[in-house]
């Protein structure tokens, strides 16, 4: 089965600083040099993320 | 690659914190590994690199090479939204705007050279529990995955945490106590060798800041606070925008984070555990600067682990002497500032330009040196309506 999409990347705007991954309060943003990569199945749409990203490049659908 | 087994510290980050406390622990004799899961130590940086200079004489009395130095301050000048402004200069050097690409990379190298072992683009991926008690890690060296056994994990990772926070640590910022930011390094942008600060609703819950780095360089950035939902790009692009002497300054980087300006995080240590630096959320609560903090935790925290190794005790009984030397040293002046940060955020711009227009720069070095009481009282007098907002810090 395919996983729901969650949550969603603009890699034009990332910068790859990690805020995200500070404010998952589920651990499910890792960030790996300029990878963002996010276990959609842990994601609980809390929304941190989208509202910590200081690009504005996460949105939570 | 070349992997021991095992131990005696495994330091997850080669941050300020991590590679502070690796020098330590490594000239106490222990067999440390320091990783970091970015392939350049340094780099990139999320910081707009600014450090009093008594954090740096306090923790390098021999100095710091002169390449770690973008340039020295002398003082600082704080904006008012109505334009009015107030500053604090000395005759010498007072702080330091950093390079932190080469400062990071200067401390790991001092803790190799003080025999620890050194791996970057290595990433601590999980905590290995045995007998309800952790007792190494699991680590990724690009392709390669290994796992490793040791007697103390420090965790120094910055505001990701991910290790300390599956160690059960405290570590998870949430969005009211954190600042996001954006920054721009920019070039032939001439400034004086003072910081500056604007506050008011430029920046809701945060400040913009110019912070000269020499050669006509300078980061120049916004945070905001996280809840406020501001947008810390658009703010800082209109603050650029509507500026005329940023007309002709180029953007040389983008950088940009998110950073605690809440409480420390009380518990920092377990069996086998320590968490030390911004991972511990120790960073001033009214400017997110937490260079001089991560450093002095590593300093302190090393002091204690080789004690801990000398005795063969890694018990949380004995690591608790780091979390106690912290809180004598450091506890009571943080709280007060974050005292300060909570009345600062109720503050509108008139507010702002009132306070300013009425304080000198001895009563800004007072509430910096955390004594509001009298300046506090002079502004009341002028503006009364203010006692409402301020009188948590008399
Ligand atoms: C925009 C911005 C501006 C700032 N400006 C200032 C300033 O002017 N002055 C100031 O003093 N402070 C400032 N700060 C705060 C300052 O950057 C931090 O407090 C400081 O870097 C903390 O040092 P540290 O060693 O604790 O962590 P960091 O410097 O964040 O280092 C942590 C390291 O751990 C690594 N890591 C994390 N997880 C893992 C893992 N699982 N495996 C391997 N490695 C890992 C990371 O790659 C990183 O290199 C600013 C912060 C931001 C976001």
């Amino acid at each position: 089965m395919s996983e729901i999409e969650k949550f969603r990347l603009d890699e034009r705007k990332c910068i790859y600083c990690g805020g995200c991954v500070s404010v998952c309060p589920v651990l499910a943003i890792t960030l790996e040099e300029t990878r963002i990569i996010c276990d959609q199945k842990k994601c609980t749409r809390c929304r941190a993320c989208e509202k910590v990203c200081p690009l504005k490049a996460i949105t939570i659908i | 690659m070349r992997l021991m087994e095992r131990y005696d510290a495994v330091v997850v980050g080669a941050g300020p914190a991590g590679s502070t406390f690796a020098k330590i622990a490594a000239e106490g004799g222990m067999e440390v590994l320091l990783l970091d899961k970015k392939k350049e130590i340094g780099s990139p940086v999320r910081c707009g690199e600014g450090i009093g200079d008594a954090w740096v004489s306090r923790v390098w009395p021999q100095g710091i090479p002169s390449a770690c130095i973008g340039a020295r301050i002398s003082g600082a000048i704080v904006f008012a939204p109505n334009g009015k402004s107030l500053c604090i200069r000395a005759s010498h050097t007072t702080g330091f705007v950093l390079e932190r690409k080469i400062f990071d990379k200067y401390l790991a190298v001092e803790a190799a050279k003080a025999g620890a072992h050194v791996l970057a683009r290595t990433m601590a991926t999980s905590l290995i529990k045995e007998d309800g008690r952790f007792t190494g890690m699991r680590l990724k060296h690009m392709e390669e995955e290994f796992e490793v056994k040791t007697d103390l994990i420090v965790s120094a990772e910055g505001m990701e945490a991910r290790i300390a926070r599956e160690a059960g640590f405290q570590s998870l910022a949430t969005l009211y106590d954190v600042d996001t930011c954006v920054e721009y390094e920019m070039a032939d942008l001439p400034c004086e060798d003072l910081i500056e600060l604007y506050f008011g609703s430029i920046a809701p819950r945060g400040y913009a800041w110019v912070f000269p780095k020499g050669n006509q360089l300078a980061n120049v950035g916004i945070g905001v606070g996280g809840l406020t939902g501001a947008n810390p790009k658009k703010l800082l692009d209109s603050f650029i925008e509507k500026n005329e002497r940023f007309r002709k300054a180029e953007v040389i980087e983008v950088k940009g984070g998110v950073i605690s300006v809440g409480e420390p995080v009380k518990e920092k240590v377990k069996d086998n555990l320590m968490v030390i630096g911004t991972a511990a959320h120790l960073v001033d609560p009214t400017h997110g600067g937490g260079i001089g903090l991560a450093m002095e935790s590593g300093i302190i925290a090393g002091r204690v682990a080789v004690k801990a190794f000398q005795k063969k005790d890694f018990s949380k009984k004995h690591l608790m002497h780091y979390e106690m030397a912290w809180d004598a040293r450091e506890g009571n002046k943080l709280e007060k500032r974050l005292l300060l940060r909570k009345v600062l955020e109720k503050l509108n711009d008139d507010d702002y330009s009132n306070i300013i227009g009425e304080i000198s720069a001895d009563d800004l070095q007072k509430v910096l040196d955390g004594n509001y009481k009298s300046v506090v009282a002079k502004v009341l007098l002028k503006h009364p309506s203010l006692l409402k907002v301020l009188s948590a810090l008399l």
